[in-house]
């Protein structure tokens, strides 16, 4: 067998996220959206949010050197209120276009749109668990951008992906050992290193880092990274979408509970929502 | 000690005429001298700053070439407008420095500001300007530490475009402006009956302006001088809501929260005559009557120690 050549990985990794472009298929949304004087501010954020990608843009720019905010925006409703409509709109805008335009590489192992239903599913389940647990609304909602951004890492990885993915298939096991087995990186760390360059906060890269492995999360960002690892068990075990991962570990389910406080009673719960959440959801991955 | 004067304190447009005789009607501009600092500090380039260049030539350039730093709160025509007749940039020798916010889809402040010096507007492009103009887009920072103990800090306020509101602090007194401002409110929408709505989003839409009015609140806090836009009554602001401007009743009550000890109410909406603001400092300036801050209406030409 040929030897892992993890540090070439990491490299191409690296360099490809340099100039990464996003996934977004809601570009015509947002366009649309932006382009109606009527527009609502419910809309815009909607519409925004459904974008793991664009939402972490538009995020970055906010945060970015360009406003220099003294306290770091981090959510699109924050964004929207204290920025206004027509800024948030305009980001939103010219970072789709240019990401349209740009033309770089995109993955051919895991289909976009698939990949998004799945990013959604972890998001809206994320925020439900998080809302029947008792955590304030407020906060709710970025669970929600949590969950849809925790496998960003996935995005830079080009054709040797296929074979990682054939391997998941083919042996049953988690995505992530196969990973590391056979490329030498894991999602989650290049999934932690978009987060730096996306300048996420720290509760949001952690949990981007570290949904596989919560108990290895800073102990003030755990809890949210449970959420998003459950929420993710739940969204690859129902096949919500398809991020590569059908078979994930479930030895860490446990301690996942144990963190959030979640009974298995509770994804009982949020399952009638999460199909209605995902059924909205399609109408913005029709591009 | 900080010598603040008002050369413009009307909103909108420039409104001379007999009605507006005794509070003015060029639009924004102060100036700003402190002790012992030969830069001269000016906010805001509306219609008054042309009075102020006539000043400046007549009063400081035989002292030497101009220093000026020119902060923008920000680039909405009323408050850049004068910046053609500022005679100070034609000028030789004159140094200045252009300070100002810049919204995230415009040009850069150097073509903002000096756009409108084209030919198809005037008759002198900003090209060929004699004085050396220099162009700072400005973000929210604190403490910017701008020498011989003047502070100043920045913040972000709520209006159609980016604006700044600024801090300066010396010798522990404080001059603050806040405008052109509205009070954040909740964008989001909060009848559960609406299709369109969201629990999250209204609930957290509600939090993040009830926060950010604190913050613009804490930005002016103890403030000896604040200079509050108030270009409408309480009445006025329920058809101009998103218009981006503050009500007497809010810019009062806001001072009081904050412990700001003179409060100047600026930016007078164009269409308030001389008689429509006496009738109403009757009862907006009344001492003590909303509080311990003293409240008075912006006049044109006046000079205001802090």
């Amino acid at each position: 067998m040929m030897e892992v050549d993890g540090a070439a990985n990491k490299k191409a990794i690296n360099k490809f996220i340099k100039r990464m472009p996003s996934l977004s298929t809601t570009v015509g949304k947002v366009m649309e959206i932006c382009s109606r004087t009527d527009a609502s501010p419910n809309e815009l954020n909607k519409v925004i949010s459904l974008d793991p990608v664009l939402t972490g843009q538009v995020l970055k720019l906010i945060n970015s050197a360009y406003y220099s905010l003294l306290n770091k925006v981090t959510s699109l409703t924050r964004a929207i209120t204290m920025l206004g409509m027509n800024t948030v709109k305009n980001m939103a805008l010219s970072t789709a276009i240019i990401r349209s335009v740009s033309g770089a590489k995109k993955s051919k192992s895991l289909p976009t749109k698939k990949f998004w239903a799945h990013s959604i599913a972890t998001g809206v389940c994320a925020k439900l668990l998080a809302k029947a647990n008792g955590v304030p609304v407020m906060e709710c909602e970025e669970y929600f951008v949590a969950g849809l951004l925790h496998d960003l890492g996935k995005i830079p990885f080009g054709d040797e992906y296929i074979d990682v993915l054939q391997r998941v298939q083919k042996e049953y096991l988690p995505l992530i050992e196969v990973e590391r087995d056979l490329l030498g990186v894991d999602h989650q760390e290049v999934g932690r290193l978009i987060a730096e360059k996306w300048k996420l906060n720290d509760a949001m890269s952690s949990a981007i880092a570290f949904h596989h492995d919560v108990e290895a999360a800073p102990e003030e960002h755990r809890v949210r990274a449970a959420y998003v690892g459950l929420a993710n068990m739940y969204a690859n075990i129902l096949d919500l979408g398809y991020a590569g991962d059908p078979f994930p570990a479930e030895e860490g389910a446990d301690k996942m509970l144990e963190i959030t406080g979640l009974t298995w009673d509770m994804f009982g719960e949020v399952a009638a929502n999460v199909e209605e959440e995902i059924e909205k959801a399609q109408v913005f991955l029709q591009s | 000690m900080m010598k603040v004067k008002l050369w413009g304190v009307r909103g909108s447009i420039p409104c001379p005429g007999p009605q507006t005789m005794k509070y003015g009607g060029n639009g924004a501009c102060m100036e700003l001298r402190v002790d012992g600092r030969d830069e001269i500090i000016v906010i805001d380039a509306g219609s008054g700053v042309r009075e102020l260049g006539n000043a400046l030539v007549a009063n400081d350039l035989s002292n030497g070439p101009l220093n000026i730093a020119l902060y923008l709160s920000h680039t909405h025509w009323d408050h850049i407008m004068g910046f053609p007749y500022f005679t100070p940039i034609y000028i030789p020798g004159t140094r200045m420095t252009v300070h100002g916010p810049v919204s995230y889809e415009d040009d850069p402040l150097k073509d903002v500001v000096g756009g409108q010096m084209k030919y198809r507007y005037f008759p002198i492009n900003v090209g060929e300007l004699a004085s050396d103009i220099e162009y700072k887009r400005l973000g929210e920072e604190p403490n910017m530490d701008l020498g011989d103990g003047l502070l100043l800090s920045t913040k972000f306020l709520n209006h159609p475009i980016t604006a700044l509101g600024y801090r300066f602090e010396y010798r522990g007194k404080v001059f603050c402006t806040c405008y052109d401002h509205e009070p954040y409110r909740n964008l989001f929408i909060t009848d559960p009956d609406h299709p369109e709505y969201d629990e999250a989003m209204a609930y957290e839409g509600e939090e993040v302006a009830q926060e950010q009015n604190q913050a613009v609140e804490e930005f002016f806090k103890g403030a000896d001088l604040l200079i509050h836009d108030s270009q409408y009554t309480a009445e006025e602001y329920k058809t101009k809501v998103n218009w981006g401007h503050s009500t007497f009743e809010w810019a009062i009550a806001a001072a009081n929260r904050a412990g700001v000890k003179r409060l100047a109410l600026f930016h007078h909406d164009p269409d308030r005559t001389d008689a429509q603001i006496d009738e109403m400092a009757k009862t907006y300036c009344e001492p003590g009557k909303y509080g311990d801050t003293e409240v008075f209406f912006a006049t044109e030409r006046s000079e205001i120690i802090v």
